[in-house]
C-alpha cells in the first residue's frame, strides 16, 4: 500500500495548536516515558512521526491519538521541549476536523472569529426560535412548561437528537474505515467482539488506565483531585443527567408522571439528577480553575475549542442547578422562565457542537478503545493443549 | 600579612591534561610559566580515566609524564592547592593574587615516603578521587601518581594524635600553617578551567541518585582504570561482577529539561571505549547502548564504532525514558525500540551507566571578566580564526574550558593556545619573554 505525502501536515497541525514539534530529533523518550505505550501500540513520537513526513492518511487512521488521555509526563520530559502532549491534543483536534464531512470542525477550530460568530449566531437563533414557541409566563404559581411547551422540548429534541447523532455515525464511520484499514489481524481469525466490548465499556466508565497508569506522578494528590476523578465525575455527570432527562420523558410516555409535575427532592429521578449535577458542576468547575492556572503540562494550552466547551457544560449545569432551586422556592420569580429558556438553550449549543468540537472525542475515544480492546480470540488449539 | 611576589609571561589557570600542555608548550619556547591548580596534585580529570579513545592507550602514561614535566620544568612554577582570590589590570599585564591553601606539610621537607599514612589513625572515604569508594588517611598523599609526591591533612577531621609528628623523617608536618598568598604578575592568562561532568542524580526518571546500581560515566572509569578501587568492575549494592550492563547515552546532554540542549561530544565514545574494556574484562557478559545518534566524528572514531559493533556489543536506538528497579535492586530501562517496529520495552540489567555530559568547571565571568556563551563555557568570539582568544585582551582559554571536547582536542587547542600566547607576547613585549632576574620570587 501506498501513500501520499502531504507536505503542509505539519503547518495544518499547527493551526490545531501543535507547538514546537518540528524540533523534535525522533528520540523516542516520549513513547517510553508513556504508561500507555506497550509493545503493539506506541505513540506519541509515531504519531508526530507521521506529522513530521507528512503522511496524512496514517496520522489520521491511527487509534493512538485517543488512546492518550494527556498525563503530560512527555512534554515534561522531552529532550527538545516539543510538546508532544500538546501535539497529541492538536492531532485528536484535527482528526475531529477530518472526520466531519461538513467542514464546520475545522472552521470552529482554526478561527477564533468564526468560532465566536458561529456561537453568537447560534445562541441568538436557537433563543429566538424557543421562544417563539413560548406560553404565558404564570406569576402565581411556577409553571415552567406552561411557557415552554414540554411536548416542543420534546419533540424538538428528538428532532435534534436524530439528526445529530446521523452526523456523529458519519463521522464514526469515516474514522472506523479508516481505522479498521490500519488493522492487521490474520482474515477470518475469530475476534474478541463480545469481550472488547465490555472491555470498552469498563475503561470509558471507571478508567482503569487512567487511573493506574497515567497517574502514576500523581499518587500524592487526593483521590478526588486526581485527572481521572475529575473527568469521571464530568463524564459520570454528563451521563447521569442525560439518563434522568430520558428517564423523565420516559415517564411521560408511560403515563407514570407527566413532565413538571411536582417531585419532591427524593423522588429518584430527580435525586439522580441532583447528584449528577453537582458531579458535572464539580468536574467542570475543577478543570476550569486548572486551565485558568495551567497547573500543568495539559492544562497549560487552552485553544476557544476547550474554552467553549467547558463553559457550555458549566453554563448548562449552572442553570440546570438554578432551575432546580426555583422549583422549590417558596416565591419563584420571573427570572425562573429565562433561566428555563438559558438552559435549553446551552443544552441546545452543546448538542449541536458535539459532532465538531472536543465533545467530539467522547465518540471518538470509544472506538478507538473498541479497536485497542479487539484482539483475535485464543486458538482452539491452545485452549486444547492446555487440557490436556 | 605580605605576599610573595613572582612575575611571568603567562599563568595557566588549570592544571589537567590542557592547562599543562599549554604549560609545557609556552615553557619549552622559553616562556616563563606559572600553572595553578586548586588540587593537591595536577593532572586533571585525565589522570582518573582508563584509556584514551580510540587508540586505548594508557592514560596514566600520557598524563604522568606531562605531571613530572610541569612540576620539574625549569621555566614552570607549579603552584598546586592554590585558588586565584582576584585578578585586576595594570600596565604589565594582570595582577593574579593567588591563595596557597595550607597542606600542613611543609612543601620542601615532605618526601613523599608515606610513612605519616602508616601511622594515621583514621580513614576518610576518597570522595574526590574514587567517589566514597575507597579511603584515605587523614594525612594523605592524594594518589599514587600524584604530582607533587606530598602529604596534605585534612585539618577539620585530623584529632592531632600527633602520630604523622613522630613518624615524619624529615620533620615535615607543620599544624600551624596558615593559608599563604602570592602576588603574580603576569602578560597574560590561560584559563583551562576544565569541565565537570553533569549531574547523575539530575533526573527524576533515571532514580534522581539513589538507584544504586546507576551509575555514571566517570564512575565506570574508576572501576576499569588499573589504580581503580577493586581492581575489577563489581556493581555498587552487593559487590556483584555484573552479567549484563546498559549504557544510557544523552543521560545528561541534548536535554532541554536538564539545561543541557548541547551535545557533550565525548560521551558516544567513551561508552563505546567503555564497552569495549568491559568485553575484555567480563568476556561473558551482555553490553548495550541505549543511544539517540552515535556520533563519532573523529579521525578513526567511526572505525572505533564498528569495531565494538563487531566485537558483539550491542547497539540500541532510542532514549530511555525511565530506569526503575526491582527488588534485587537490579535496574530495568523502559524504551522505545526506534529501529523495530517502535515497541515499547522494559528490559533488566544487572549494572547501567549513564553517559553523562559536561558542564563548564568555573565561572570565568566573576575573576577574569570573560563573558561565556549561552552554554556557560567560555567565548571564543573568532573561533575559525583565532580557537584560544577570548573577547579579554591577553585573556585566552583552551580546553573544556571553552566547550566540550575530548582529550585529543583539549590536547590540540592546548597547543593552539599556546601559539596564541606566544604571538600575543611577542607583539605585545617585543623584547620578548622576561630574563632570570625578572622572573626569580622577589620576597618583599
Amino acid at each position: 500500500m501506498s501513500y501520499r505525502a502531504d507536505p503542509r501536515l505539519m503547518s495544518e497541525l499547527k493551526k490545531y495548536g501543535a507547538v514546537n514539534v518540528e524540533s523534535c530529533f525522533n528520540c523516542g523518550n516520549c513513547t517510553a516515558v508513556c504508561p500507555l505505550s506497550t509493545e503493539e501500540d506506541s505513540f506519541p513520537r509515531r504519531m508526530i512521526r507521521y506529522a513530521q513526513i507528512g503522511m496524512r492518511e496514517k496520522l489520521l487512521s491511527s487509534k493512538e491519538l485517543w488512546l492518550c488521555y494527556y498525563c503530560g509526563e512527555c512534554t515534561a520530559t522531552c529532550p527538545r521541549q516539543a510538546d508532544p502532549g500538546e501535539f497529541m491534543a492538536a492531532a485528536r483536534r484535527y482528526a475531529i476536523a477530518q472526520y466531519d464531512r461538513l467542514g464546520l470542525a475545522r472552521r470552529l477550530y482554526t478561527s477564533a472569529g468564526f468560532n465566536a460568530l458561529f456561537l453568537i449566531v447560534l445562541t441568538a437563533a436557537l433563543g429566538v426560535f424557543l421562544y417563539s414557541f413560548h406560553g404565558p409566563m404564570a406569576t402565581d404559581a411556577l409553571q415552567l412548561f406552561q411557557f415552554m411547551p414540554s411536548e416542543v422540548i420534546h419533540n424538538l429534541g428528538v428532532i435534534a437528537g436524530i439528526l445529530i447523532a446521523g452526523t456523529v455515525l458519519a463521522g464514526m464511520i469515516n474514522m472506523i474505515v479508516r481505522v479498521g484499514n490500519e488493522i492487521k489481524f490474520v482474515k477470518g481469525a475469530p475476534l474478541n467482539w463480545l469481550g472488547a466490548f465490555w472491555e470498552t465499556i469498563g475503561e470509558v466508565l471507571v478508567k482503569r488506565r487512567y487511573r493506574q497508569d497515567c497517574e502514576i506522578d500523581a499518587i500524592d494528590q487526593p483521590w478526588y483531585y486526581q485527572k481521572w476523578f475529575v473527568h469521571a465525575s464530568i463524564l459520570w455527570g454528563f451521563l447521569g443527567l442525560f439518563t434522568a432527562t430520558a428517564l423523565d420523558y420516559l415517564l411521560e410516555l408511560l403515563g407514570i408522571k407527566p413532565t413538571g409535575a411536582w417531585v419532591p427532592p427524593w423522588y429518584p429521578v430527580r435525586l439522580l439528577g441532583t447528584l449528577a449535577g453537582i458531579l458535572l458542576m464539580y468536574g467542570a468547575t475543577v478543570v476550569i480553575v486548572r486551565r485558568l492556572r495551567q497547573a500543568d503540562e495539559a492544562a497549560a494550552h487552552s485553544t476557544p475549542s476547550d474554552w467553549v466547551f467547558l463553559a457550555l457544560l458549566w453554563l448548562g449545569g449552572m442553570t440546570g442547578f438554578a432551575l432546580e432551586v426555583s422549583i422549590y422556592l417558596p416565591q419563584p420569580g420571573a427570572w425562573s422562565y429565562w433561566m428555563l429558556l438559558a438552559h435549553l438553550v446551552v443544552v441546545g449549543e452543546l448538542l449541536v457542537l458535539l459532532p465538531f468540537s472536543k465533545f467530539a472525542h467522547a465518540v471518538y475515544r470509544i472506538v478507538a478503545l473498541y479497536v485497542y480492546a479487539l484482539k483475535p480470540l485464543p486458538e482452539q488449539v491452545a485452549v486444547a493443549g492446555t487440557a490436556e | 600579612m605580605a605576599a610573595d611576589r613572582l612575575q611571568v609571561d603567562t599563568i595557566v589557570i588549570g592544571g589537567g591534561i590542557a592547562g599543562m600542555q599549554a604549560a609545557l608548550d609556552l615553557a619549552d619556547q622559553g616562556y616563563r610559566v606559572a600553572l595553578v591548580e586548586k588540587n593537591p596534585s595536577v593532572g586533571g580529570k585525565m589522570i582518573g580515566l582508563s584509556k584514551v579513545f580510540p587508540t586505548l592507550d594508557c592514560c596514566s602514561c600520557i598524563t604522568t609524564p606531562k605531571m613530572a614535566a610541569v612540576a620539574y620544568h625549569d621555566n614552570i612554577d607549579l603552584l598546586t592547592y592554590s585558588e586565584v582570590q582576584s585578578v585586576s589590570r595594570n600596565e604589565q599585564g594582570f595582577v593574579v593574587q593567588v591563595l596557597k591553601k595550607p597542606r600542613y606539610v611543609i612543601d620542601d621537607a615532605c618526601t613523599g615516603c608515606r610513612s605519616c599514612e602508616l601511622v594515621c589513625p583514621l580513614d576518610l572515604p576518597d570522595d574526590a578521587n574514587e567517589f566514597g569508594r575507597t579511603a584515605h588517611r587523614v594525612i594523605y598523599v592524594p594518589f599514587t601518581t600524584a604530582v607533587p609526591q606530598k602529604a596534605l591533612i585534612d585539618i577539620d577531621q585530623c584529632v592531632f594524635c600527633g602520630k604523622c609528628l613522630q613518624a615524619c623523617p624529615s620533620d615535615a608536618i607543620d599544624f600551624s600553617q596558615l593559608p599563604a598568598f602570592l602576588e603574580i604578575q603576569a602578560r597574560s592568562i590561560i584559563l583551562a578551567t576544565g569541565y565537570q561532568v553533569t549531574r547523575y542524580d539530575a533526573k527524576k526518571q533515571y532514580g534522581a541518585g539513589k538507584l544504586r546500581n546507576v551509575i555514571d560515566g566517570l564512575m565506570m572509569e574508576r572501576l576499569l582504570a588499573p589504580t581503580g578501587p577493586y581492581g575489577r568492575v563489581l556493581r555498587p549494592s552487593d559487590g556483584k561482577q555484573p552479567a549484563s550492563i546498559a549504557y544510557v547515552q544523552c543521560a545528561g546532554s541534548r536535554d532541554e529539561t536538564l539545561g543541557v540542549p548541547y551535545c557533550s561530544r565525548v560521551c558516544c565514545m567513551y561508552a563505546i571505549k567503555q564497552a569495549m574494556l568491559l568485553s575484555g574484562m567480563l568476556p561473558l557478559a551482555d553490553i548495550t547502548i541505549y543511544y539517540m545518534d552515535i556520533r563519532t566524528f573523529g579521525k578513526g572514531y567511526e572505525q572505533f564504532y564498528r569495531s565494538a559493533q563487531a566485537m558483539g556489543i550491542t547497539f540500541v536506538k532510542g532514549k530511555v525514558a525511565r530506569i526503575t528497579e526491582d527488588a534485587d535492586q537490579n535496574p530495568t530501562v523502559r524504551v522505545e525500540l526506534i529501529d523495530d517496529h517502535s515497541q515499547v520495552v522494559e528490559r533488566k540489567h544487572d549494572l547501567v551507566v549513564l553517559s553523562v555530559g559536561m558542564l563548564p568547571g568555573g565561572d570565568p565571568q566573576a575573576l577574569y571578566g570573560v563573558p561565556t556563551s549561552e552554554d556557560g563555557f567560555v567565548r571564543i568570539p573568532n573561533y575559525n580564526v583565532a580557537p584560544a582568544t577570548t573577547t579579554q585582551e591577553g585573556v585566552f582559554a583552551t580546553g573544556t574550558a571553552i566547550g566540550p571536547m575530548d582529550i585529543v582536542d583539549s590536547i590540540v587547542t592546548a597547543s593552539a593556545a599556546a601559539a596564541e600566547v606566544s604571538a600575543y607576547l611577542q607583539s605585545h613585549y617585543a623584547a620578548g619573554s622576561l630574563t632570570d632576574a625578572e622572573r626569580s620570587l622577589i620576597h618583599a
